[in-house]
């Protein structure tokens, strides 16, 4: 592996980091931050996969996930947390419990998945070993277990958020999915963002409900 | 590029050009248009290039614009007399139109690309019908439904990055002439696929979103979900399905959630409900004949069909029980054949016609995907499946009936025109079961 | 060559055993001048020491066997470990086959083990509040640390400090590879923890912070001097152990007489270890007790998702 293979391996692995960061927050805005971060080291991967191979789609693709993913959710979401209302924090959060519990899961979803599925398949992917993907994959299933676990609305975006980020991770270090379509999702995930920044101000918590049961 | 069904896409947004001026009158106009220009297209057969359209794309494009029809002329009553409404009444036509726009672009696109961001998009459209009816309850489950279909479709996107990985394109025709693979990325994103659009077509265990997104939506869109977004997610599943069958997989996942659906359906207490489950029951048969493949494609486009129809006509049905008694329990509605016959008579009907009575289209439907089930000596599957359509029947018309004929009531029929819309559609798939059976018995004699 | 192996020995034994209080010292100094105050002189831990020595030993009433006995049995166990691991010579010496890295962290858990149940035979309310403690976070130490030296073992494929001291000194690419950055990064997480500094615990004389010193409150004379040698003796084997397998691998000398230098050049090493631990220290404010556990949840977390990733990437 080259040394650019082992600086890639550790930027993606700083995606998954990110995700357990916002695993274990209790405040709203500390998790759009991290999925800020998030968005912009996969801008990064772009970028430098772009460079690699010489492409300028790639470099569009990475201008176009920077502004669309990073900046422009960021914005929307920010714009509806405002500054001290309770909603912004929740507690129960058990941070200690929820990372260890996120942790087993990742376990179960990666090396199971990983080990059984992918590797009787033999990619062949950009960036070194085919084992690249099980970042994507982990980021993916952070995503999943982050709806699962919490109860604001709030998160749930953010977890919705995690899990396209990861398949864009997963596209790039793959085969780069042609712009027009990348952009039509990116499209798709802001006007969900939005859709959902408006349904949030009425409704921000959620348990179940009797008339829902069954 | 052929202009007919780029106009049919188009249609929908355009009447959205006339918000301010009478929004309902241009959604009735272009969904007419688009009955009419679905039904001209068949001429046209088969298209390739930027869009793909072969006999079954034409099925499901005359079911969505007749669908759409029955519906926005079913709202003009339905909407404008909700109290407390959570979206304006010209906001939920644009919706509407929105959503169906986004339906004939999934159904029509030559790439699996454009069908996944399709399908996306009738997420978004649809989500914020669901809060019509503001209520606490309707707010959850709009939000529900938003969180685990999309949750869901995302894992779609996985099987679109490796088709696309393993073909260098995402176009429908080439793909499907390309003459099978026996890949094991393939594989792994015909598998990963089931899970992904099985969201959004009711395939156990990912179906949890159906009753409630059915029950707390307005009766029209209901009936848009069922009789519309559903097919049009496993027509795209379908799609999927074609590139490298995996029918082990798909008929046990299919068999296992009718069979959920049918346990579920049976102690359910709310009508609203019970169609729902009963609507992932019906899709679930219509996936197991798609995999079963041969006859069982015909059989399953004829249930898709006339459940469309019928379960609409369902749907209608209730909402002019709800809007005349404001409630939602079937324990509470007793005796309607008293003051509403129209309703009674579409309730009726479109519940049989769910159920898959002869000589209903369903059941013709359902005939023949056992038949192709018993052909291919899927004989563990084909007794499951009958088991428990006969359970689901033995519970829907036990209701159904209960609710119509037990007893008496004062209800009276709410409004002119939405008794008689369902009554339309409860009545097509009897049509339709009559023609084919009809026609069958002239082949045969 | 035995006579050089034994000069060896005495050497690192010595060292550790006789400059593990300096180190401490210079901390305290170091940290009192950046607070702008004059400090302790950085011998003083050595003066402590021998003030207890010549003090009179009390026990508490009720207290058993293993309270008289557990300095002694501490300073025995941190006296093995010292001769297991690569602290200051790179090459074995005597003794140093009698366990390996996850022999170490048993040592580790052992030594642990005692001095909590010492806490508990005291019968004395306030070393049982610093047990109880201890225990409630050691659960996720322990695994941290067993798991982190597995994380840097995988490197070598073996579980012997010393092949991976010196494969890690050779190859310098493997020193980025990303099981062995979130080690350290582990590993830095639990030494401060383990050794009781700030943001986790509070020494000195606010009780409320006490974790580990807390233990050691109920004794007195000769056996106060052994715990808190010992306690000295934990601090310098983890931070070598950091320096030298994680952090900065190079420079240990193993010819005779060149092994000599290795004294300055752990002396050195060392310096840098004291001067990022007071710069943490003082601008970091202490944890909640509760909090503490999240930290040492992080740290468990970075140790096995790493390893684990490790495993499924080779």
């Amino acid at each position: 592996m080259s040394p650019i293979d082992y600086a890639v391996f550790l930027i993606a692995a700083f995606a998954t980091i990110s995700g357990f960061y916002i695993q274990g927050q209790e405040y709203i805005s500390s998790m759009v931050k991290g999925q800020l971060v998030q968005s912009s080291i996969i801008a990064l991967i772009s970028f430098i996969l772009a460079y690699y191979e010489h492409s300028i789609d790639l470099l569009i693709l990475g201008i176009l996930i920077a502004f669309l993913r990073g900046f422009l959710i960021t914005y929307f979401l920010d714009k509806r947390v405002p500054g001290r209302m309770t909603y912004v924090y929740e507690s129960n959060v058990n941070v200690a419990s929820l990372l260890l519990i996120d942790l087993a899961f990742i376990v179960v979803g990666i090396f199971i998945i990983y080990s059984i599925v992918f590797t009787s398949a033999d990619l062949v992917t950009k960036f070194g070993p085919s084992s690249i993907l099980v970042f994507p994959l982990s980021l993916f299933f952070q995503g999943l277990f982050l709806i699962g676990s919490r109860r604001s609305t709030f998160s749930q975006i953010i977890g919705y958020i995690e899990e396209e980020n990861s398949l864009v991770l997963f596209a790039l270090f793959l085969v780069p999915v042609p712009i027009i379509i990348e952009a039509s999702v990116f499209l798709d995930v802001l006007a969900l963002v939005v859709i959902s920044s408006i349904l949030v101000i009425e409704k921000f918590r959620h348990y179940p409900m009797e008339e829902l049961r069954g | 590029m052929d202009p007919i069904p780029l106009i049919i896409i188009i249609l929908p947004g355009l009447a959205n050009i006339f918000y301010r001026v009478n929004i309902k009158l241009a959604g009735a106009v272009s969904a007419s248009l688009t009955v009419a220009l679905s039904l001209f297209l068949y001429t046209q057969l088969p298209l390739t290039g930027l869009f793909y359209i072969d006999r079954i794309t034409w099925v499901f494009l005359v079911m969505v614009s007749s669908v759409y029809l029955l519906s926005t002329l079913y709202s003009w009553e339905y909407v404008n007399s909700i109290r407390n409404r959570g979206i304006s009444q010209n906001n939920y036509y644009l919706l509407l139109n929105f959503f169906t726009a986004s339906m004939f672009f999934s159904l029509v696109m030559n790439n699996y690309g454009f069908m996944w961001v399709g399908i996306e998009a009738t997420t978004i459209s649809s989500a914020l019908l669901l809060v019509t009816e503001k209520s606490d309850v309707s707010l959850e489950a709009t939000w529900r439904y938003i969180i685990l279909v999309s949750a869901g479709v995302t894992f779609a996107f996985i099987s679109v990055i490796l088709i696309y990985y393993h073909f260098g394109t995402l176009d429908v025709y080439t793909i499907l002439h390309s003459g099978g693979t026996a890949s094991v990325v393939i594989k792994i994103a015909v598998a990963v696929a089931l899970v992904g659009f099985g969201t959004k077509v009711g395939v156990f265990p990912v179906h949890t979103w159906l009753p409630d997104a059915h029950s707390e939506a307005p009766s029209p869109v209901s009936a848009m979900f069922s009789g519309v977004l559903l097919p049009v997610a496993l027509y795209v599943l379908y799609r999927i399905y074609e590139i490298s069958p995996f029918p082990q997989l798909y008929t046990w996942f299919a068999v296992i959630s009718i069979a959920a659906a049918s346990l579920f359906l049976a102690y359910q207490r709310k009508y609203k409900r019970m169609f729902a489950y009963s609507t992932m029951e019906n899709m679930n048969l219509a996936l197991f004949g798609f995999a079963l493949g041969g006859a069982g494609v015909i059989g399953a486009l004829l249930l898709l069909v006339s459940h469309s129809f019928g379960k609409a006509g369902a749907f209608y049905s209730s909402g002019n029980i709800l809007k005349s008694s404001e409630k939602r329990d079937i324990a509470q509605i007793k005796g309607i054949w008293k003051g509403m016959p129209y309703t009674s008579s579409s309730l009726l009907l479109s519940s049989l016609a769910v159920t898959g009575t002869p000589p209903f289209g369903t059941f013709v439907g359902e005939f023949i995907i056992l038949y192709a089930a018993v052909v291919t000596h899927a004989f563990l599957q084909f007794g499951i499946v009958l088991f428990f359509l006969m359970a689901a029947f033995i519970s829907v018309n036990y209701n159904i009936t209960g609710m119509i004929f037990r007893g008496s009531s004062d209800l009276k029929e709410p409004g002119k025109t939405m008794p008689i819309i369902s009554l339309i559609s409860s009545i097509i798939p009897l049509i339709i079961g009559v023609v084919i059976i009809g026609g069958f018995f002239n082949v045969l004699v | 060559m035995l006579v050089y192996t034994l000069i060896r020995t005495l050497t690192q034994y010595f060292f550790v055993v006789l400059m593990a209080p300096l180190f401490a010292g210079i901390i305290a100094n170091l940290k009192a001048k950046v607070e702008s105050r004059k400090g302790p002189s950085i011998f003083q831990p050595y003066y402590d020491i021998f003030k207890y020595m010549k003090k009179q030993v009390l026990i508490p009433k009720g207290s058993g066997l293993i309270f008289k006995y557990a300095p002694f049995i501490l300073f025995g166990i941190y006296s093995l470990i010292a001769l297991i691991v690569p602290i200051v010579i790179p090459e074995p010496i005597f003794f140093t086959a009698s366990a390996d890295f996850l022999g170490g962290a048993i040592l580790f858990s052992l030594a642990a083990f005692v001095k909590i149940a010492a806490a508990f035979d005291s019968r004395s309310n306030f070393t049982a509040l610093g047990a109880v403690r201890a225990l409630s976070f050691n659960f996720l130490s322990e695994a941290t640390l067993i798991t982190v030296f597995f994380a840097v073992s995988l490197i070598t494929n073996t579980n012997n400090p010393y092949t991976t001291n010196s494969f890690l000194a050779s190859h310098f690419i493997q020193n980025i590879s990303l099981e062995h950055i979130f080690a350290t990064i582990a590993f830095f997480m639990l030494f401060l923890y383990e050794t009781g500094k700030i943001p986790l615990e509070s020494s000195g004389l606010a009780e409320l912070g006490m974790i580990d010193e807390g233990m050691s409150y109920e004794y007195s004379g000769k056996l106060l001097s052994l715990s808190k040698w010992s306690g000295y003796m934990k601090q310098y084997i983890l931070g070598a152990i950091f320096l030298n397998v994680f952090f900065i691998p190079w420079g240990l000398q193993s010819s005779f007489p060149g092994f000599l230098l290795d004294i300055p050049v752990m002396f050195l090493k060392w310096l840098l270890l004291i001067a990022i631990v007071v710069i943490i220290e003082t601008t970091l404010a202490k944890m909640r007790l509760f909090r503490i556990q999240d930290y040492l949840a992080t740290s468990f977390t970075f140790s096995i998702l790493f390893l684990i990733f490790s495993v499924v990437i080779a």
